[in-house]
């Protein structure tokens, strides 16, 4: 999912009011420090943590109809990383790390991977995992039954025959095209391994090789998953998490700063209410940085933006310094209008320039003086309406006059995404590097959320992905990166850092992109 | 005889309600942007596996004859399966209407009685200290939200004092027993956020009926205040309080959406927000079905009361049928 639901709009007014009560109230106890504004901590605690415990966790279920089928859109996320593995997964800079498989290596012309695989795994139920196992488990992604999210990436360059197990633990990948960031495709979280003789079996749902095996899981309530002892990683230090089904974000919170539970997934508190948790005496708030990836897609395909220097003036016209400064009171870092999150290896580190005038200028000559349009936002995500608000006010010095449109949240994505000229929005970063610029900005990706197409662009995307030299293909996707800020239609305000609420004695909090580490937190000492 | 006539029209105008409110609703969910196809799957959703969900779901077909045959199933008493969990609609919202009773019918039960005390007490002692004291009170908390008011006890015994849970974890799948602790803070909010218009109605009705030349009457008697107040001046004014009763009554059993959701709990207004999130259509009805009888049923109640209340309203009927012929 590259967004996750938040299904009720009246979250930010119950926020809002939850902030302000909130902030009279604890400062009336006397449990808020005096006459100081509360600040977000910078990091998530460290140290030592004692083993055992329960983590308690609330999440926003997406629906009863959720599933622990990874590969399915409609999976119970938080579950995943905790019961299964993939066979490879990220680090922090976007390079691909062993999980499942422990090495893995091309042909010449990068048209045949072969994994070597771990022998000593057995999943939960007893079964040794084997390649058969991954090969049924993403064979189940390709399922054009399954509809999984990924099958359209992987599905580009193999099928269900062109994997085949030479041996029990080796497994080979024959492309139908050069994909030399090919091992990248299968971190994502759709990707997790499952025993080929469980898969549609929802008596079986659940087992794989994870640190955690599942005690018990209700659809859109709770949930419960048991630390696995002679886990090939180590064991965890919890004995346990406990899952909880919440759909109001404020009662999420609420739930958290009365002690009821330990930390709140997949959810960005908004900073006024990230600034009543941290002066809460049971919680703070940790960050996830850089985990939230706002854009303004400007529909290539309207009347509006099909010319390129109007999308050039509308990127021309801004500041993100200070969109970032308004829209996220600095928890975040700008953008530049470069997809890539600067903590990736590939990113490249080369600010666009800001000149209103030039924009103005590029306007006049597009016969596009003084613009003036709507941009949708909508309580979708709390930063949305600030996002929006803060993009208008900065480009009204290059003459851009936009009328700040609320829609609906609940068919913001349905009636609002790629049909409107203007809107904001957001994925959660963590794609590898490949993914990112293939699924969102090449042409016709059904996540194309600003209907660009430039052949050089996908030009260089094939390059890169033909090219078997490290360095040359980073470069390669350096200068796809270019093509974007220059004439992409998707423009990147910011990077924002997610807010996690999180209990204060929680240690050992680490979630970039996708990765959770199951193993590490716990409780502190 | 014109007495079951009359009864008769009643229940046949209740069913009309009943089913009107299911057509109305209906086709407000088919006016609603998006279907249960698109918004279970999201943005993640192909065009092919939209289609193919909607054919599932029998969606490609037009509204009048998905509502007839949704008609016919529920007249048998069959509310269908939800399009989300694909599991018969009954037993999931008997187990929400369920939970949404554990928290009305105690909100019901004091703050109906404990309301009808202080009108009573407001009216009869108008103008003095007890009157301004509990009629200011029911003013402000008239004009607070039910959500604003629900956070503020939160903060106050959940969080600055945590005697209480803040929220219910436990989903659909708890026992009452389970629930109980938690069913404390939404009963308070709702208690209170019904007793105040019952307050207020009580009080305006009392001061009308004490100032009547029957209770002036009583009390030239020398009867006491206690004996005026109770056999002649209050069941006359709770008449015009039973409607502002029976509307509460019946806002707080169809599910306080605002309430339940603040606290997070598995009740009939949650269920709904989340059905009408996903579109879910043979859920939304049930609810609605609920929702509408459980009015109706109210709304008769209280007529029924008011009956038995008052010996006038009995023969009002015949007398004006007498007056006319």
């Amino acid at each position: 999912m590259p967004r996750i639901a938040e299904p009720l709009s009246r979250r930010t007014v119950l926020a809002g009011a939850l902030g302000a009560a909130g902030l009279g109230l604890l400062s009336l106890s006397g449990c808020a420090p005096a006459r100081q504004e509360p600040t977000i901590p910078q990091a998530a605690a460290t140290g030592a943590a004692r083993p055992g415990g329960m983590l308690r966790v609330a999440r926003p279920a997406a629906s009863a109809a959720e599933t622990l089928d990874p590969a399915s859109s409609l999976s119970a996320y938080e579950y995943l990383g905790a019961l299964y593995n993939r066979l490879v997964k990220l680090d922090e800079r976007g390079g691909t790390v062993p999980d499942l498989a422990t090495e893995w290596s091309s042909n010449a012309d990068v048209t045949q991977w072969t994994f070597r695989l771990r022998g000593d795994v057995r999943f939960h139920d007893g079964g040794d995992f084997t390649a058969r196992d991954a090969i049924a488990s993403i064979a189940h992604i390709l399922d054009p039954a399954t509809a999984s999210p990924q099958a359209g990436v992987l599905g580009e360059v193999i099928d269900a025959a062109a994997m085949t197990a030479p041996d029990p633990h080796t497994l080979r990948f024959r492309l139908s095209k050069p994909n030399a960031e090919f091992p990248s495709l299968l971190a994502a979280y759709q990707c997790y391994i499952v025993p080929a003789d469980a898969i549609g079996d929802p008596r079986r749902a659940g087992i794989g090789t994870g640190p955690f095996r599942l005690s018990s899981f209700h659809p859109a309530g709770t949930g419960s998953v048991e630390a696995v002892d002679d886990h090939f990683a180590g064991r965890p230090i919890l004995d346990g998490i406990d899952f909880f089904s919440v759909q109001d974000a404020s009662a999420r919170v609420n739930a958290l700063l009365a002690g009821q539970i330990d930390l709140i997934s997949q959810t960005n508190l908004d900073f006024a209410t990230a600034r009543v948790v941290s002066a809460s005496p049971r919680a703070t708030v940790a960050r996830s940085e850089n985990a939230q990836w706002y854009t303004i897609p400007m529909l290539a395909t309207s009347p509006e933006f099909s010319d390129v220097r109007v999308r050039r003036a509308m990127k021309l016209a801004y500041d993100p310094r200070r969109v970032v400064e308004t829209a996220l009171n600095g928890t975040g870092s700008a953008g530049w209008d470069n997809p890539v999150p600067p903590n990736m290896a590939a990113f490249l580190d080369e600010p666009r320039e800001h000149d209103p005038d030039k924009a103005r200028s590029l306007l006049r000559q597009a016969g596009a003086e003084g613009l003036s349009t709507k941009i949708y936002t909508s309580s979708y995500d709390a930063v949305f309406t600030p996002l929006a608000v803060a993009y208008r006010d900065a480009v009204a010095d290059a003459g851009v006059r936009l009328t700040v449109q609320n829609a609906s949240s609940d068919s913001y994505y349905t009636q609002v995404w790629m049909q409107e000229p203007l809107m904001v929005s957001y994925w959660f970063t963590g794609r590898p590097i490949d993914q990112l610029l293939g699924q969102i900005f090449r042409s016709g990706s059904s996540y194309n959320e600003s209907a660009w197409s430039s052949p050089a662009f996908d030009a260089v995307l094939d390059d890169a992905r033909a090219e078997t030299n490290d360095a040359r293909r980073r470069m390669l996707y350096q200068d796809a990166q270019r093509l974007i800020v220059e004439d992409g239609a998707d423009m990147t305000p910011m990077f924002g850092d997610r807010l996690v609420g999180i209990s204060r004695d929680v240690v050992n909090y680490a979630e970039y992109g996708f990765e959770f580490d199951y193993l590490s937190i716990g409780f502190r000492k | 005889m014109s007495a079951v006539v009359a009864v008769g029209r009643r229940v046949l105008i209740a069913l009309l309600t009943i089913v009107l409110a299911s057509l109305f609703v209906f086709l407000a969910v088919q006016a609603l942007p998006g279907d249960v196809a698109r918004q279970l799957l999201g943005q993640d959703a192909t065009p092919e596996a939209v289609a193919a969900l909607r054919e599932t779901l029998g969606l490609d077909r037009d509204v009048w004859s998905r509502y007839a045959d949704w008609l016919l199933g529920a007249v048998r008493g069959d509310f269908g399966v939800s399009l989300v969990s694909g599991a018969p609609v009954g037993p999931d919202l008997l187990t929400a209407f369920g939970n949404s009773l554990l928290i009305a019918v105690p909100a019901v039960l004091v703050g109906i009685t404990v309301a009808l005390l202080l009108g009573v007490v407001a009216g009869v002692r108008r103008g003095r200290t007890a009157d301004t004291a509990i009629s200011m009170t029911a003013l402000v908390l008239m004009s607070v939200p039910e959500f604003m008011m629900a956070t503020v006890l939160v903060l106050l015994f959940a969080i600055v004092f945590p005697v209480l849970p803040a929220v219910v974890l436990r989903g659909p799948e708890a026992t009452p027993v389970e629930l109980l602790p938690s069913v404390v803070l939404p009963a308070v909010v709702l208690t209170l956020a019904m007793a105040a218009y019952v307050v207020r109605s009580m009080r305006s009705s009392t001061i009308d009926v004490m100032s009547r030349e029957f209770v002036v009457t009583a009390e030239l008697k020398g009867l006491t205040p206690l004996q005026v107040v109770r056999r002649h001046a209050l069941p006359s004014a709770l008449l015009p309080v039973l409607d502002v009763v029976a509307l509460n009554v019946a806002w707080l059993l169809g599910g306080v959406v605002v309430v339940e959701n603040v606290f997070n709990y598995p009740g009939m207004g949650k269920l709904m927000i989340e059905s009408v999130h996903n579109r879910d259509l043979p859920m939304i009805e049930a609810i609605a079905v609920v929702s509408a009888a459980v009015y109706v049923l109210c709304n008769l109640a209280a007529d029924m009361t008011a009956l038995a209340l008052d010996p006038r309203l009995r023969t009002r009927r015949r007398t004006r049928s007498r007056r006319s012929a």
